[in-house]
């Protein structure tokens, strides 16, 4: 069992967090931590983790109870300080952005699962035995042997949490454990959870939203800036009116800024349904569209083998087109070849066989950058994405390199960066801000080259609800510009109501497709 | 086509440092040059990643030899042979040797060093060090220097490939390939930093300070009669250094 008492916790901004938490998770109970961007769920993770973060200049006041011994904070030099190694053999911890938590020790996936134990000294033949056993639970018997710095990044959610679970913790803490991956996959990921609960193993998920359904019995607690609003059922927390906490239900359809109608309705030829603010799904479906922005013409692909058994998925005699002014959804499991698919349209992949044309541009032989202020590209990893020092100078890049002077590059970034809601963050630095900020920047790094084509790998994931209406928003507005919009999404909600049509993707072949009703 | 290996990687990895040893001990630009010719050189074409390796050692080797020339070359205190007197510096036939001489040097170590990290199975020689019973602190050191490369390489083809799509467009001139090398450089070191911050909490989160043994998911590849050549490596090196030092001191 573990107990948290926060009376307070602040980072070296000073801002405080957490006032008058009081937590406790008994051995096989489920907690969702529900929260927004900023609520303080991954602080609360963290703590339960035992990271205090005293050595990064954070301040904790309060108490962590786990199995009777009582830690207290004072929030002064002289506080404790918890044994990492001691506490991590009872507390798992599952942090955001599964790239980071790599250990860049393990040359194969059934290596970087076996880590934790492999530190805790079990021995061999049972270590193993060990990672077989979550390894089939997870679907990853077939990655084994793969590089887990190559896999696709549901793969690579899985191989993390696959990790965490083979140490059989007493506690496991999950932040947002369910980003990126598939259905499939988040049913496995589910199984593997209430399998460790019924050998008595808390479980602690934090989420943006809250699940539709849980496991009987899951209890929720809700924080909005930082403070507790919410602490029971499941059941009751989506009738508790927390969606004026910024707190959604996962499976809800984003709420579109209902300003963006007038400008969609200049462009289309049918009238569009009467618009309801809040639920009004954003796509049109009756409408025709300009001449297409993307072809793909029997798009062949294969990675080089690299020396694993089994390489990743390529693509497969694709053909696709998206005209301008519409909005197409990639979607199918984990490895399927979405990102590759979209990172074909902006030249950082090459067809082996076959023709990608881009606004007019047939994709030859020309430097990817070239193609920039065509096709923006937003990565699945957005901590691969950013690379300057001030969010400015981030989002100013693009700009700067496709030819603006540096004048009207600052003022397009600033634009972009207000579009987002970040105008007010220009100094700070990418990495000293949240996810879903971090998010954001690199969208409004995208935005400010103005290309028409967005190419947007998993858009959603981990974001909160109003942070995915503002997105169904700027896609729907960028759409009725003119632009065109390919989105490889696993949210099936967001998809639904805002593209227009989806295409599914198996083993790098499209599999079917299915036009918005 | 990667080469067939034959030895463990720590025995690999023993043999590139004790002949690093031999250099420096032995310090003859005759000796440096015929582990040069007969060592390195053959390990490289037989590597199956010539290209790659002679680049790396290139790109290492050079600014150390260039500026080995630079200092020697024009700076050499004892240097009596005057070749050219620039006024400030002279160019001595003494500082050229010595130049000579400390670049071959340095070639050797990178090139031996070099060719045992990139040809090296970084798995499997952490796993033998494990299954040895080395200190786990000194096993992540050596698997991070050794495994820093492909790291390195890795997240500068990340950041490389987030520039191009913002429209960093890198040409086939060696100028343009210049400016994409340099505006990769502050962001993966930045990068790497925050990664290696990340990383570190990261692995105490997995135990990875744990006192006791650590264990080894890959099976142990080692071999009794590998470790005792090992052993007979650094004896034969050991009491072969000594004696060459004696034998210079005396002389």
């Amino acid at each position: 069992m573990i107990t948290l008492d926060s009376e307070t916790f602040a980072y070296d901004d000073g801002v405080p967090l957490l006032a008058g938490l009081a937590l406790t998770v008994r051995p096989g109970e489920y907690v969702v931590i529900a929260g927004a961007s900023g609520s303080g769920k991954t602080t609360l993770a963290r703590l339960l983790a035992g990271m205090t973060g005293a050595d990064a200049g954070s301040v904790f006041r309060g108490s962590i109870a786990l199995d009777g011994e009582t830690i207290r904070f004072t929030g002064t030099p002289t506080d404790p300080r918890i044994d990492p190694a001691a506490w991590s053999s009872r507390v798992a911890y599952v942090a955001q952005g599964a790239w980071g938590q790599l250990s860049m020790m393990s040359a194969t996936v059934g290596e970087e699962i076996a880590f934790g134990p492999s530190n805790r000294g079990v021995p061999p033949e049972r270590l193993r035995r060990l990672v077989a056993e979550v390894a089939a639970a997870l679907k990853l018997t077939p990655l084994l042997d793969r590089d887990p710095r190559r896999l696709s990044g549901g793969q690579l959610q899985r191989t993390i949490i696959a990790a965490a679970v083979v140490q059989r913790p007493r506690i496991l803490v999950l932040d947002e454990p369910f980003q990126g991956l598939d259905d499939d996959a988040v049913q496995d990921v589910a199984a593997a959870l209430e399998a460790l609960r019924r050998d008595g193993t808390a479980v602690v998920v934090c989420e943006p939203m809250l699940p539709l359904s849980a496991p009987s019995g899951a209890r929720v607690v809700a924080l909005a800036d930082g403070r507790p609003v919410f602490d029971g059922a499941l059941d009751e927390g989506l009738r508790a009116g927390l969606r004026r906490y910024g707190i959604g239900a996962a499976g809800d359809p984003p709420r579109v800024d209902p300003g963006i109608a007038a400008d969609r309705d200049r462009r289309s030829p049918v009238p569009g349904p009467a618009h309801e603010p809040h639920r009004e799904p954003a796509r049109e479906p009756d409408r025709e569209f300009d001449p297409p922005l993307v072809i793909l013409r029997d798009v062949t692909f294969r990675y080089p083998a690299a020396g694993e058994p089994r390489p990743q998925t390529g693509l497969t005699g694709v053909n696709l087109s998206v005209s301008a002014g519409e909005i197409v959804a990639v979607r199918g499991p984990n490895g399927s070849g979405k990102s590759t698919l979209l990172q074909h349209l902006d030249g950082l992949y090459r067809a082996d066989s076959g023709s990608v044309t881009v606004g007019g541009i047939l994709i030859r032989r020309q430097p990817t950058g070239a193609l920039a202020t065509t096709v923006g590209y937003l990565f699945q990893d957005t901590d691969q994405q950013l690379f300057e020092r001030t969010v400015l100078r981030e989002v100013s890049y693009g700009p700067l390199a496709t030819g603006s002077r540096r004048a009207d590059g600052a003022r397009r970034a600033a634009e972009a960066l207000d579009r987002v809601g970040l105008g007010a963050l220009q100094n700070a630095h990418p990495y000293e801000l949240s996810f879903v900020q971090r998010r954001l920047v690199a969208l409004a790094s995208l935005m400010a080259t103005g290309p028409v084509v967005w190419a947007l790998d998993e858009p959603t994931a981990g974001l909160d609800e109003p942070t995915r209406s503002m997105l169904a928003t700027l896609l729907t507005r960028h759409a009725a510009g003119g632009g065109a919009v390919v989105l490889a999404t696993h949210d099936a909600a967001f998809a639904d109501a805002v593209a227009h049509r989806s295409i599914w993707l198996e083993d790098g072949r499209i599999r079917g497709t299915s036009t918005a009703s | 086509m990667p080469r067939r290996r034959i030895y463990n990687p720590l025995t690999e990895l023993l043999a590139a440092v004790l002949l690093v040893v031999l250099v420096l001990v032995v310090n003859r630009w005759e000796f440096s040059l015929a582990v040069l010719v007969f060592g390195v050189l053959p390990a490289v074409l037989l590597s199956g990643r010539a290209r790659q390796i002679g680049l790396a050692i290139v790109l290492v080797a050079g600014p150390l030899l260039l500026s080995s020339l630079l200092l020697h070359g024009l700076f050499f205190p004892e240097g009596s042979t005057v070749l050219v007197d620039l006024g400030i510096a002279r160019v001595t036939a003494e500082g050229l040797t010595f130049a000579a001489g400390m670049g071959l040097r340095m070639t050797v170590f990178t090139g031996v060093l070099l060719t045992a990290a990139m040809t090296m199975d970084i798995p499997e020689l952490l796993a033998t060090m494990t299954h040895r019973g080395w200190n786990r602190k000194l096993v992540f050191i050596v698997g991070s220097a050794v495994g820093l490369l492909p790291h390195v390489a890795l997240r500068a083809q990340q950041v490389t490939r987030a520039q191009q799509a913002r429209g960093l467009v890198v040409g086939r001139a060696p100028l343009s390939r210049f400016r994409a090398l340099v505006a990769v450089t502050t962001p993966l070191v930045i990068g790497l930093l925050v990664d290696a911050s990340e990383r570190n909490s990261m692995l105490e989160a997995r135990g990875f300070s744990s006192p006791g043994a650590r264990t080894s998911y890959l099976p142990d590849t080692d071999t009794p009669h590998q470790r005792r050549a090992r052993r007979a490596m650094v004896a034969v090196v050991g009491v072969f250094s000594a004696a060459w030092l004696v034998i210079a001191a005396v002389a």
